[in-house]
């Protein structure tokens, strides 16, 4: 399994970062460079910087269109969204030399959590209605991230992960320390390259959508 | 008539030809609506919808259409564009080539394009939805973007493009009316004013030079009179220097059904009305009470028609009121509307044009009791009347206008008690003169020139 492990740890990990930068790139690039459409904003919109920077601030904390207008979703969306954020923020820390291990596990399980209450909700009338199937899978990714993160022990290896990581950055990628983490790591890289190419970058999507379309862009 | 997506149909089979393959044609251009020179008009909005949707269904929270149908599956903001998606995903993207089955790309037959263009036809691209979106997609564009393409390929409803702005640019007016017809009618409104009123005004028509150029919906001097007669004696006593236009002098309407299903026809209407007031050297343009007229000069122009080639001020005539009553320049006395009003944000005013203040200003200076419907302004229901539907009534069309979006305004009238409903869109005033009598509701609409009119204090 040697083969294997070089693979997933040493490898893929390059492959992932590169094609996810590539591919956000590329994304964002596309859409910068679209020309100037007919002006197509909602009113009322924030007007000043700082007006905009407090509504993307609000919606993407408290995801406000959900919980004023789609109440039904609103707390496994949060739940999830908040699970996410947690484990990203844990990945970061982790880098700084600050594992907080809490963070990451309770992220995690945000985020499973999250993700399950959203695929039963799914299932029900009103959005199965809309639901193909690579909205399962996304959903069931977040999972397997989140899930997998508490069962193989990944939010408590604050440490090897940050040695892993600084491995990987410097050019000079080692394996980690304990084999388990390799699963994980796997599901990373997994996510990473899909990222941009999904509808998970919508992160991403939505500042176009908001300031290029809904918040007008000219007066 | 033939059912293909539910029980109305916008479009006759007569423009469908359900038995010619359109297909193939539709898919061109469906690729060149994709490419983002050809498409400059509205391409990243446009991909931006098709790509991002998360699936969330808060569309379909807010729409009306589904709402007031019971919720059906075909109404689904979400599912009506879906439609679309599913096409582009299946012939347009990489994953939904090699996977259909698994991003939800589907196979184009002749029977799904004919459900889509009727389900086009199911949405006024109120944008309600877009509005409340988390990731800000708009499924109205969308579905603007379907009737393009379908447009491209000879399927527009007659009412919108033969009889619409074919006829708009062939004889000045979308109503058909020729230059003595429309003399005689402005003549007959100042007779009526004097017969009114007990006084005469003049009524300018085709003055070069003029400071304004008010230029109705051109249907309203045949179907809401009293707007066009209200204008006038406002402008009247303001004292300005005004005109109205005939066909004689080019487009003396300021309608533009190519918002509604095409860039092309847009352009085209929208470039002779320009002529039309560069050749009567006017320095302002008036938008009569027409919303998505309003939209199309205020927003829709700023980029299609550069600066220096529209060498003219426009202005909402709403906007010029409001302004008129705060500086004085026009005395109103709201006693002499003593019945209580209430008003409907027009969605290509208000969510679309960012007039919420004007018209409410006007409506409390002039009316004794002004009552605001629940919701109102930027969460205001569509009334049903939008993106043509007020003039599309074949295949049992007025039906679903008065059982989905009409019943969701009739209530919301009624729960303010008011006996009048001012309307600044004449899209609105089509529908609304509907559904009062499809409800049998004990109130009367008027355009917001009419009651200022009759606030006017000379």
């Amino acid at each position: 399994m040697g083969w294997l492990a070089y693979l997933v740890g040493i490898v893929l990990p390059y492959v992932a970062l590169a094609l996810f930068v590539v591919g956000f790139i590329y994304k964002i690039i596309c859409w910068s460079r679209a020309p100037r459409h007919l002006p197509w904003e909602l009113f009322p919109y924030p007007h000043t910087a700082g007006e905009r920077l407090g509504e993307m601030v609000i919606e993407v904390a408290s995801l406000r269109s959900l919980k004023l207008h789609n109440r039904n979703i609103w707390l496994p969306s949060l739940l999830m969204h908040f699970g996410i954020y947690a484990v990203v923020a844990w990945l970061f820390l982790v880098l700084l030399g600050l594992p907080v291990a809490l963070l990451g596990y309770l992220g995690g399980v945000a985020a499973a959590a999250g993700s399950l209450w959203m695929f039963t909700k799914r299932l029900g009338r009103d959005l199965r209605i809309l639901t193909t199937p690579v909205e399962y899978l996304n959903l069931l990714l977040v999972f397997l991230i989140s899930a997998g993160g508490i069962i193989t022990g990944f939010f408590g290896e604050g440490l090897a992960v940050r040695e892993y990581m600084l491995g990987i950055l410097s050019l000079s990628p080692r394996l980690p320390a304990r084999p388990s983490l390799l699963w994980e790591i796997f599901f990373l890289e997994v996510f990473l390259v899909y990222l941009p190419f999904g509808r998970m970058i919508h992160f991403a999507a939505k500042y176009f959508t908001y300031h290029r379309v809904k918040w007008g862009e000219s007066h | 008539m033939r059912r293909v997506l539910d029980e109305y149909r916008a479009i006759s089979d007569e423009v469908l030809k359900p038995h010619e393959k359109r297909v193939p044609r539709f898919l061109e251009a469906m690729k060149k609506s994709l490419d983002s020179r050809a498409n400059w008009t509205f391409w990243l909005p446009y991909v931006l919808s098709l790509d991002t949707c998360m699936k969330c269904g808060t569309c379909a929270e807010v729409c009306p259409v589904y709402l007031s149908s019971g919720r059906r599956e075909i109404y689904h903001p979400a599912v009506r564009a879906d439609a679309l998606r599913k096409i582009y995903r299946r012939y347009f993207t990489l994953a939904g080539r090699l996977f259909p089955w698994l991003v939800g790309g589907e196979e184009l037959t002749e029977e799904k394009l004919d459900a889509l263009v009727e389900g086009s036809y199911r949405c006024t691209v109120c944008r309600r939805c877009a509005y409340v979106c988390p990731v800000a997609i708009d499924n109205g564009l969308l579905i603007r973007e379907a009737r393009k393409i379908l447009d491209a390929i000879d399927i527009a409803p007659d009412e919108l493009r033969e009889k619409g702005t074919r006829k708009q640019l062939e004889m000045g007016n979308a109503t058909g009316t020729p230059t003595p017809a429309f003399m005689d009618i402005v003549e007959f409104l100042a007779e009526e004013i004097q017969d009114t009123r007990g006084y005469k005004i003049e009524i300018p028509v085709d003055k070069r030079g003029a400071e304004y150029l008010v230029m109705h919906n051109a249907g309203d001097y045949l179907a809401f009179a009293e707007t066009v007669m209200g204008a006038a004696e406002i402008f009247h006593a303001a004292g300005v220097d005004w005109t109205l236009n005939s066909p004689a002098t080019g487009i003396n309407d300021v309608v533009n059904y190519g918002v509604f299903f095409s860039d092309v026809e847009f352009e085209k209407v929208l470039r002779a009305q320009v002529k039309t007031c560069i050749d009567l050297k006017i320095r302002t343009l008036v938008v009569g009470e027409c919303g998505h007229a309003f939209e199309a000069f205020k927003y829709l122009m700023m980029r299609l028609i550069p600066e220096e080639e529209r060498p003219f001020e426009v202005k909402s005539i709403l906007e010029l009121i409001d302004q008129w009553i705060r500086e004085g320049r026009i005395k109103v006395d709201p006693r002499k509307n003593p019945e209580p009003v209430t008003y409907h944000d027009a969605c290509k005013l208000g969510r679309l044009g960012g007039l919420y203040e004007e018209p409410r200003r006007i409506l409390k200076a002039c009316c004794m009791d002004f009552r605001e419907m629940q919701p109102n302004r930027e969460m205001s229901y569509c009334c049903g009347g939008g993106s043509g539907f007020a003039i599309m009534t074949k295949g049992d069309f007025l039906k679903f206008r008065m059982e989905t979006y009409g019943k969701i305004k009739a209530r919301q009238v009624e729960e303010t008690g008011a006996g009048i409903v001012a309307l600044a869109c004449s899209n609105c005033k089509g529908q609304f003169r509907e559904i009062i009598n499809y409800y049998k509701l004990p109130v009367r609409f008027a355009g917001i020139s009419e009651l200022v009119a009759n606030a006017l204090v000379l």
